[in-house]
């Protein structure tokens, strides 16, 4: 589970730097207040889900930077998809990273606002961050 | 050189950030259709002159694997180049897509120059090829 959150937390650091210009800081284990959640599940030598966990601004932020939409352009729409696609982004990119020779399928990302009460078991890896007082989230649960 | 493209996504933001690297890259785009999945990629070939197609892979409905099968299938159809985008970069994805017959493969997360480099790539590739439809459809109506 360690290597699994190294791994993580490079996917997360490629995505959301690379594709939505937000810069995120590590805050140990403690589960912050989220506005929403977005969540795919993946097939193949693993199986699992991955859950993005954000806060209102910071989802804002990333629909600003990747749209440049001001905050009163912006609909819920577009915040669902960006935040889904992060999740399908970060989720894809960490399943590269894992094994680059094996072959997952991914389903198509789920929204929850709020996010759903899920226990995060012994199984999963969870990752916090700050992003100048916004909070980011990652879940990895296997099922198998 | 002007062209048509057909961006294929079910996430919109992903259409727009794609269209809009599309137009700061200094390509001229006549027309730029978007389709939320594969099925709806092709009404659109069926009925207007596509030049270059992005699709995703994972997409509801119909996926990109799916609709890269119709394309090549279809005599009329098989000479677009198809550049795939998707999070799904592993090796063994990545070499039946090709082999499948896309242009070229880009990863997502992408970079702006990445986008824009593949698309000279694959456009100065069709250029010719481009410029006959072009001629051939003067005198037709686009969708």
């Amino acid at each position: 589970m360690k290597e699994m959150k190294k791994i993580m937390m490079a996917a997360i650091f490629d995505v959301v730097e690379q594709m939505f210009y937000v810069f995120l800081e590590p805050v140990g284990d403690e589960y912050s207040d989220y506005a929403m959640e977005a969540a795919i599940q993946f097939k193949g030598d693993l199986k699992g889900e991955m859950s993005i966990l954000v806060s209102d601004g910071l989802a804002e932020s990333m629909v600003h930077n990747l749209l440049g939409l001001e905050k009163g352009q912006m609909t819920k729409e577009d915040i669902e998809d960006c935040v889904k696609e992060v999740a399908n982004m970060i989720c894809g990119n960490f399943l590269g990273r894992l094994d680059q020779t094996r072959v997952f399928d991914l389903s198509m990302p789920s929204f929850s606002q709020p996010p759903r009460k899920v226990v995060a078991g012994s199984d999963s890896c969870r990752l916090y961050f700050d992003s100048d007082g916004e909070s980011f989230g990652a879940v990895l649960r296997l099922t198998n | 050189m002007s062209f048509n493209v057909l961006i294929v996504d079910d996430s919109k933001s992903v259409r727009s950030v794609i269209k809009k690297i599309i137009t700061i890259s200094g390509f001229r785009m006549d027309q730029c259709y978007e389709a939320v999945n594969g099925k709806q990629a092709l009404e659109i070939l069926s009925k207007a002159r596509v030049d270059v197609i992005l699709s995703d892979l994972n997409m509801p409905e119909m996926n990109g694997l799916e609709m890269l099968a119709a394309i090549k299938a279809d005599s009329r159809l098989q000479g677009i180049p198809v550049i795939i985008i998707s999070t799904e970069g592993s090796d063994e994805k990545r070499k039946a897509v090709l082999e499948m017959g896309a242009k070229q493969f880009i990863k997502k997360p992408f970079s702006p120059e990445h986008v824009r480099k593949v698309l000279y790539e694959v456009i100065g590739m069709e250029d010719e090829e481009i410029h006959e439809r072009n001629e051939k459809d003067n005198d037709g109506s686009d969708f």
